[in-house]
């Protein structure tokens, strides 16, 4: 593949995430893992020995000081080489929900105590946002920050909770007022061996089973003023600022499988043959191929564009609400391609084609759904 | 006053309104009672005019009776900006 967007460092750094995750990564049992929702802590030691979790994060802080094209280089060949796409997807979480916000609303305070943990893996983070009551329509939500003297206590129930069965901080957003709509969203640092913090039964899942999720439930949990993260009634930005990061990069990990599918689907239609000749000789199979190459070139320039927006600090919301809606569609598209030109073997658990689908499924719900992508869409273009 | 109105009117209408006849949008035209400011557009408007006039609005000022009309709202400003608020 011509790779246009690409400097010479960041096609060495793609490749060497390639080879780590072919030599790290390389996961036999990943069926059975996805079955037991087992979570990968060896992958996730080994991914923070390469430096996966310190790119993004500054130098100063214990980080590699990597810029958004990097990581996006480096996600993309994470996702082409390892079929763990729950331990990818954890390490998304752990980015851009936490070391992210850390770094650009935090005090220094907050930077130096956690961002040189969060970047070597000991302390594992998780975003605590949406709530039973509050998915999609995320800033009604319902948990309390009540403010009693030099602290906080928090009171509530948040669902959906990435990594919380193995993460050591939470990310966490209550209201001050729930009167008050957005402008009572404040964002709090929780240490999981907070009093009062309790972390529900691992919550089952279609795909990205091996990224562990549940509920976490704050019983009059008290939080230090220090450890509010950024300033009060202002956690709409914070969020706001680490889901654009998230729905640019977590959609390289998806270029990654896709390039990856694309790769074994015209390996197998060159292989397979029935009726005498080749399957890729026959129209309708290599229309699916394609479709498959013409999302995938479709999808990586609007990706890397987040990148390029991001690296000069530039807003990206709309960009990124559409690479999100069209790269999501087409991933779980090409997945159906790929086990359709697999025929009845596509459908087996152990060719791990379905358990891609399963996967894909999953980026047209998290990081905001399809149809809250075309919201954002449609504000941005002022309708 | 009436310039800190007009920069309000102006980014309300641009930001909010598109389309809107300008003169629909008056003084005291209902912003956040009538559903036109949501609470995230009403966020966006005071980081514009955190930005723009150097001001730091705390969250229990933020309330409709701030931020209900470009009136109401230039008004806060102004205090803002003299130190009296």
């Amino acid at each position: 593949m011509l790779d246009l967007e690409l400097t010479e460092d960041q096609r060495s750094l793609q490749n060497a995430a390639i080879e780590f995750a072919r030599s790290r990564l390389e996961c036999p049992d990943i069926a059975r893992r996805d079955r037991d929702e087992e979570f990968h802590r060896e992958g996730w030691r080994q991914c923070a020995e390469f430096g996966v979790l310190a790119m993004p994060v500054p130098e100063t802080y214990g980080g590699l000081g990597h810029g958004p094209v990097d990581m996006i280089a480096a996600m993309e060949g994470l996702g082409y080489a390892t079929r763990d796409q729950g331990l990818l997807f954890s390490i998304n979480a752990h980015l851009w929900t936490n070391s992210i916000p850390i770094l650009a609303y935090g005090t220094e305070e907050q930077k130096r105590k956690y961002l040189p943990r969060l970047s070597t893996g000991e302390l594992i983070g998780a975003n605590a946002a949406s709530e039973p009551e509050a998915g999609s329509d995320i800033f009604s939500m319902r948990t309390r920050a009540e403010r009693r003297g030099d602290c906080y206590v928090l009171n509530g129930a948040k669902t959906f909770v990435s990594n919380a069965p193995v993460a050591g901080l939470f990310v966490t957003y209550a209201t001050i007022n729930p009167s008050l709509g957005a402008l009572g969203v404040t964002a709090f640092l929780v240490e999981r061996d907070t009093p009062g913090l309790h972390v529900g039964r691992p919550m089952e899942k279609m795909g990205l089973r091996t990224s562990p999720m549940a509920e976490v439930v704050f019983d009059n949990c008290e939080i230090p003023l220090a450890q509010r993260l950024g300033r009060e009634g202002r956690g709409v930005a914070v969020f706001e600022s680490s889901m654009e990061w998230e729905r640019g990069c977590i959609l390289a990990n998806c270029l990654g499988v896709m390039r990856r599918q694309l790769e074994e689907c015209i390996g197998h239609v060159r292989a397979r043959r029935q009726f005498g000749k080749p399957i890729g000789k026959f129209q309708s199979v290599a229309n699916r191929i394609v479709d498959m190459k013409v999302r995938l070139e479709t999808s990586r320039p609007m990706v890397y564009r987040i990148g390029r927006l991001k690296e000069r600090n530039l807003p990206a919301m709309l960009e990124a609400a559409v690479a999100k809606l069209y790269v999501s569609d087409c991933y779980v598209k090409s997945c159906l391609d790929a086990i359709q030109i697999h025929g009845g073997y596509g459908y087996m658990t152990e060719q791990l084609i379905e358990l891609e689908l399963r996967n894909a499924v999953g980026s047209s719900l998290y990081s905001g759904t399809t149809e809250i992508q075309r919201n954002i869409i449609a504000a941005a273009l002022r309708l | 006053m009436n310039e800190v109105k007009e920069d309000i009117r102006s980014y309300v209408l641009q930001e909010f309104l598109p389309g809107e006849s300008p003169s629909n949008l008056q003084d005291d035209t209902p912003l956040r009672t009538s559903g036109i400011l949501s609470s995230v557009a009403t966020l966006q408007l005071i980081t514009f005019l955190e930005e723009h006039y150097k001001i730091e609005v705390e969250a229990h000022e933020t309330g409709v009776e701030n931020f209900d009309s470009v009136a109401d709202i230039a008004a806060f400003v102004v205090r803002k900006k003299e130190g009296r608020s």
